[in-house]
């Protein structure tokens, strides 16, 4: 459902995405891979727009997002936010909502369903994601775990039909990365499609069907998961994986 | 709490000092010793009385400077001028900054009690104008009952109208007859002199009459009577001589009036003093007043304040996120209202604008301080946007939310809390620059205590209360400020 095609992304002299092409299909649940600089969390941002790219296309279900930014994509962008969600590392809640107010807000502004109906989703979503006690908590009264399965819950209220996660647990304290990771566990058991950016290389092996390992700019090595970190290939992503003193 | 009532029991404490420290004695024999005369006059008044001529680079000019250097003359000294406030000439005479006082000064009772006057220089008339087509304005002030009459605050004429008219006090001598004929008033009450160069070439206007005669004498402090005494003699000798007739004569101002001043008697003198006004005390009346004037700049600042949030606001995001022009045209407003002083944009929009748009003094004063704090206002907003994390205008837009939609949901209120502290603040510093627009004659809070300090010769008491006024408003303000502040900081 997610088609990527000779993505180029250029930053000043540098190229961050070199041509990457690959799809996605419905249900899938992919781990993007890499050492930092290598272009995973930027080619997740264009795959919504918040990045714009130089060259290639982006295409997910009938819309297509081309170079040129948000003025060349204005109407296509739109749509396409609304069919993919994003979760960021830094959760990015709306300091000034509640943890259920920051979960309406978009189903109410956006999708306009009428306020009853969406605080009883809402206040179903939080309790997917094990909140319920927390619906009238402010960001700052959360702690870092807390406040990612809001975001996860946010971005579900206006049911994507895939979900982009950029690094979400590379900020929690460690003790509070357990909680995000079986909470992404579960929508991953319930077939919702997901696109990770992540360190977390057991939830990549365990969770995730396929991993893709990107350096500079370039996908170097797209396979199963299990196959890809248990026997990788390509020797940077050994040495990525900490493999070559085996 | 007690530090609190030791600001305000000093505050009120200089402020009753002020205009006591009269210099004691002695006043000729200083003035001998000093070789100079001091005298003290505004070059705003603007000609005949005291300009800088333009066409000789600046020179100090005017029938008052030639009369000022006579006088030192008889005196065997030489005339210093000092530049001074014309409405505050009086007061800064009694604190000693000048030795006399000779610009223009009209002979009222009020000033009577407070300063010495030697005889007088010129003997004008009080001038009543009107509109051409308004017939309705006679010569008497039976005709003026209960219509808005425009007059320089404290003058003679402003003593003639009180009680009369609803006095429209103005600090130029050129505005009153802009508003006039602009029909802002009825008429207008000034010395002839004034009436002749800024009303009479107006062709909108007529002469209605002249209501009474005034006179302009030197004014010199209390103590200062042997000055005064050889004041008199040097002025009745270039009297008797014709060479006042002929500095008069020279700035085209001399007619049949002046000639009672060759004839000037003992008698003229007492009749021209008439009876010290018995200082008004200050009473529950002038409270009253006060209390008016107080709502007034309240009203005016609230006003402005509802106007340069929504304005400000616009103004922040238009230079944020609009297209280039207009976010270019909100930063040249910006600048543009920041850049100059806001007694120029009320000048310009109260008068420049006035033959375009013609506002009420009240709207053009909300108009004015409304459009110049909503600059300010602009950058306190745009300072807080800034400061609204970039990641939540993403998770916004990443949700589907359009970026206005992001902007009023997400960004703005969180920017606007950000900014509430510093629009508060600025609200206060609104509230004492409210006082500017007593130059468009509305009369707030500071020009009503100016008006009184007048009325009771006196500013520590008016001073005081005007000051307590300010106080009581915007303390509540800067306590709510600051808590805002601390929850702020606490989230």
């Amino acid at each position: 459902m997610i088609e990527v095609h000779e993505l180029r992304k250029v930053y000043g002299d540098r190229t961050i995405l070199d041509g990457v092409t690959a799809s996605f299909a419905q249900g899938q649940v992919v781990a993007l891979v890499g050492p930092s600089g290598g272009g995973k969390s930027t080619l997740l941002r264009c795959l919504n727009g918040l990045e714009s790219f130089d060259g290639g296309a982006v295409s997910i279900g009938g819309d297509r997002l081309v170079p040129g930014g948000a003025k060349a994509n204005r109407a296509a962008l739109h749509r396409v936010r609304q069919r993919v969600g994003m979760v960021f590392q830094q959760w990015n809640l709306f300091a000034h909502r509640t943890a259920l107010g920051n979960v309406i807000e978009a189903p109410v502004h956006v999708k306009k369903v009428p306020l009853a109906q969406a605080t009883e989703r809402g206040r179903a979503l939080l309790a997917r994601v094990g909140l319920s006690h927390r619906e009238g908590a402010y960001p700052h009264e959360m702690s870092g775990g807390e406040q990612q399965r809001v975001a996860i819950a946010r971005a579900l209220a206006m049911d994507p039909e895939a979900l982009l996660l950029d690094e979400p647990t590379s900020a929690l304290d460690p003790e509070r990365v357990g909680e995000v990771l079986d909470v992404l566990g579960a929508l991953a058991a319930d077939g919702l499609t997901m696109l990770v950016v992540t360190h977390e290389m057991r939830f990549a092996r365990n969770v995730s069907h396929r991993t893709l390992v990107l350096h500079g700019g370039r996908i170097i090595e797209d396979g199963p998961s299990k196959e890809v970190i248990d026997n990788p290939k390509h020797e940077r992503t050994r040495a990525f994986l900490g493999m070559d003193r085996k | 709490m007690k530090r609190l009532w030791w600001v305000v029991l000093l505050a009120m404490a200089v402020l009753s000092c002020h205009g006591r420290a009269a210099v004691v004695g002695g006043g000729l024999a200083r003035v001998r010793a000093a070789g100079v005369l001091r005298w003290g006059g505004d070059i705003q008044g603007g000609e005949p009385y005291v300009y800088e001529d333009s066409e000789h680079g600046g020179r100090l000019t005017g029938f008052e400077v030639e009369l000022a250097n006579a006088l030192a003359r008889e005196l065997g000294v030489r005339a210093q001028f000092v530049q001074n406030d014309w409405s505050a000439l009086i007061p800064t005479l009694e604190r000693g900054t000048f030795d006399v006082a000779l610009n223009g000064v009209e002979v009222t009772p009020q000033r009577v009690g407070r300063v010495r006057f030697t005889r007088p220089y010129y003997i004008f008339g009080a001038r009543l104008m009107a509109r051409r087509n308004d017939p309705s304005v006679q010569p008497s002030l039976a005709s003026l009952r209960g219509r808005r009459v425009g007059t320089l605050a404290n003058s003679f004429s402003y003593e003639l109208l009180r009680h009369v008219a609803e006095i429209v006090p103005y600090e130029g001598v050129e505005e009153p007859y802009i508003d006039l004929v602009q029909g802002r008033t009825d008429a207008v009450l000034l010395d002839d002199i004034i009436a002749t160069r800024y009303g009479e070439p107006k062709p909108e206007l007529r002469v209605v009459g002249d209501i009474a005669d005034g006179y302009y004498s030197v004014a010199l402090r209390p103590a200062d009577d042997d000055l005064r005494v050889a004041l008199d003699a040097a002025l009745a000798r270039i009297t008797a001589s014709g060479e006042l007739e002929r500095i008069l004569r020279g700035s085209n101002i001399f007619n049949d009036r002046q000639r009672r001043l060759v004839t000037w008697t003992d008698d003229d003198q007492r009749r021209m003093l008439g009876t010290a006004a018995a200082g008004q005390r200050f009473g529950w009346s002038h409270v009253a007043l006060f209390a008016k004037g107080a709502l007034v700049t309240l009203l005016l600042s609230a006003l402005a304040m509802c106007l340069a949030i929504p304005l400000g606001l616009g103004l922040a995001v238009a230079r944020l996120y609009g297209p280039r022009a207009l976010s270019r045209l909100a930063g040249a407003y910006v600048e543009l209202y920041r850049g100059t002083p806001v007694l120029l944009q009320l000048y310009v929009l109260y008068y420049g604008l006035a033959p375009i748009v013609k506002l009420n003094a009240l709207s053009a004063a909300v108009l004015g301080l409304g459009m110049n704090y909503a600059a300010y206002e602009a950058e306190v907003y745009r300072a807080g946007i800034q400061a609204v994390p970039r990641g939540q205008m993403e998770a916004a837009l990443s949700l589907g939310m359009t970026t206005p939609l992001a902007l009023r949901r997400v960004v703005l209120p969180q920017a606007f809390r950000l900014a509430l502290p510093s629009v508060t603040n600025d609200f206060i510093a609104l509230l004492k620059d409210s006082s500017l627009v007593s130059v468009i004659t509305v009369v707030e809070l500071t020009k009503q205590m100016t008006i009184t300090a007048v009325d009771i010769r006196g500013w520590g008491l008016p001073g005081a209360l005007c000051a307590l006024m300010y106080f009581t408003m915007s303390y509540p303000l800067s306590l709510l400020a600051q808590r805002l502040e601390a929850r702020l900081a606490r989230s």
